[in-house]
């Protein structure tokens, strides 16, 4: 079928039901002073206490004598006294319990190290940049094309398809990852999870990615859903009753996850939650079609 | 999203923005900030509060990732995807509060300055904002597009990251179901 060309209709509203609304004075305000944060956090401590409240770690020394040649990023305080200025290709940076830094992404964004964090800068090119967490926590807001930045931690690689948030791990793999603005892929071993702003996803040890789910989601369901994650199938009556309309997030990766009997049921709790439309066809659903699963999603995603 | 600007002059602020001229970026959120604004307010039912932040973010965004915009693909069509996406993230965030502003609370946002004169007009504009507020976010934003920037099916589709032809559908579906809920609210 040919696409439509040109501009479409305007349809049932006439000019001037639909004014044109100035934008409040404020909201320059607020961006310029966005712009210009330094952002810095009222200290709680006395200079003496900062001189003893460390600090940042440098890494690496191995590759010390190339270091002048090896990409970087730049390294700024938050809180603390860091005392690397920059971090390196293959150089770890590490936080104790009172200091916090900042590191600017190329130019495509900043990553905020939190506390008792640990991590490395494995690549610094164009075409791709990747921290390792190693354990810790970080924020990332980052403005590029989806899939240039990535996090690998223990159980799991957080892809940034262009978005805003928080992961954290412990050495094991076990952590959480919030989104804050817009998606984030948690990848690991061919197991993907897609995290819409607003959601939430645990990472384990020993399966990777969890099944991702709303903030607002009921407790039941986020308590059913972490024992799923750790292999109890038992715990899926309770997810299914629980889904709300934008808990069809989890259905819809539950899909590919549970057992073809069960498949059953997930289709058709979804299916009472959103009827499917009518480009998507149960039957390959069933079959886990990638097409039909992708165009589903996309559909359902309006309503998340 | 076509203001006062022409082509050449967008580019040559844009050249200033990834220079770090502040003026420059003052310029462009000048040309962009009351449409933006506007398709922020209308989908998110009114919440002024809300499309205040949305417009923000779209502006922090593009002031931001300005020196990793290549022109591949045009700056207006750069633009409605961080709006479409910042719309949206917003309501994903606030999805359980999310509800339909009152059709007199809408008609007092558009037009805060309107006195009695404008009654009937404002009446009017107040069931057009309740009936569009009334739908789905897919159906929603669409038109709200077209409305306020008078995209091509090609510009849409990009900006929507969805096919012309998924564009044309939503549009059609949303055109209809807002002449139902326009007639139901003149009766």
């Amino acid at each position: 079928m040919n696409e439509p060309q040109g501009k479409p209709p305007v349809g049932p509203i006439e000019p001037g039901q639909l004014p044109v609304v100035k934008a409040p004075d404020s909201i320059w305000r607020s961006i310029e002073s966005s712009l210009n944060v330094p952002e810095r956090r009222t200290s709680r401590f006395r200079v003496w206490q900062w001189a003893a409240a460390l600090v940042a770690v440098i890494g690496i020394v191995s590759w010390y004598a190339t270091r002048q040649q090896l990409p970087g990023w730049q390294v700024s305080r938050l809180e603390g006294n860091p005392s690397v200025d920059q971090i390196k290709v293959g150089e770890w940076l590490q936080t104790d319990a009172s200091s916090r830094a900042r590191i600017t992404v190329g130019n495509i964004g900043v990553v905020d190290v939190e506390p008792n964090t640990r991590v490395r800068l494995v690549a610094a090119s164009p075409t791709e940049h990747r921290l390792t967490l190693e354990r810790g926590e970080i924020s990332a807001v980052v403005t590029a094309p989806p899939r240039l930045f990535l996090v690998d931690t223990p159980a799991s690689t957080a892809v940034d398809l262009g978005c805003a948030y928080k992961i954290k791990t412990d050495e094991s793999g076990n952590g959480v990852l919030r989104v804050t603005s817009g998606w984030v892929s948690l990848e690991w071993k061919g197991r993907e999870s897609l995290v819409p702003a607003g959601a939430d996803c645990r990472t384990h040890s020993r399966t990777g990615p969890g099944t991702p789910y709303f903030a607002d989601a009921t407790e039941t369901l986020q308590r059913a859903l972490a024992t799923f994650d750790l292999g109890s199938t038992d715990s899926l009556t309770s997810i299914l009753s629980e889904a709300r309309v934008r808990d069809t997030l989890t259905l819809w990766h539950l899909l590919s996850r549970v057992e073809p009997a069960d498949r059953i049921r997930v289709v058709d709790r979804m299916t009472e939650l959103v009827p499917l439309p009518e480009s998507v066809s149960r039957d390959k659903v069933l079959q886990l079609d990638p097409a039909t699963l992708k165009s589903w999603r996309e559909e359902l995603a309006w309503k998340w | 999203m076509v203001v006062s600007l022409s082509d050449p002059e967008i580019s040559e602020i844009i050249e200033s923005c990834r220079r770090g001229d502040r003026e420059a970026f003052r310029a462009l959120y000048e040309a962009y900030k009351d449409k933006v604004y506007s398709i922020a307010l209308y989908f998110f039912h009114g919440d002024s509060a809300a499309a205040g932040d949305a417009t923000q973010q779209v502006f922090l965004k593009l002031i931001t990732s300005i020196q990793s915009f290549r022109g591949n693909s045009g700056f207006s069509t750069w633009l409605h995807r961080l709006v479409v996406n910042t719309c949206l993230d917003g309501s994903r965030r606030n999805k359980s509060r999310e509800q339909p502003a009152e059709p007199a609370d809408l008609a007092r946002i558009a037009d805060p300055a309107s006195q009695d004169e404008e009654q009937v007009r404002r009446q009017v504009a107040g069931r057009v904002q309740l009936a569009l507020s009334s739908l789905p976010a897919k159906l929603r934003m669409p038109i709200l597009l077209r409305y306020f920037e008078d995209l091509s099916y090609a510009e849409m589709a990009e900006a929507l990251q969805c096919s012309a032809g998924t564009v044309a559908s939503r549009l059609n579906q949303g055109h209809k179901l807002l002449a139902q809920k326009l007639e139901k609210l003149r009766r």
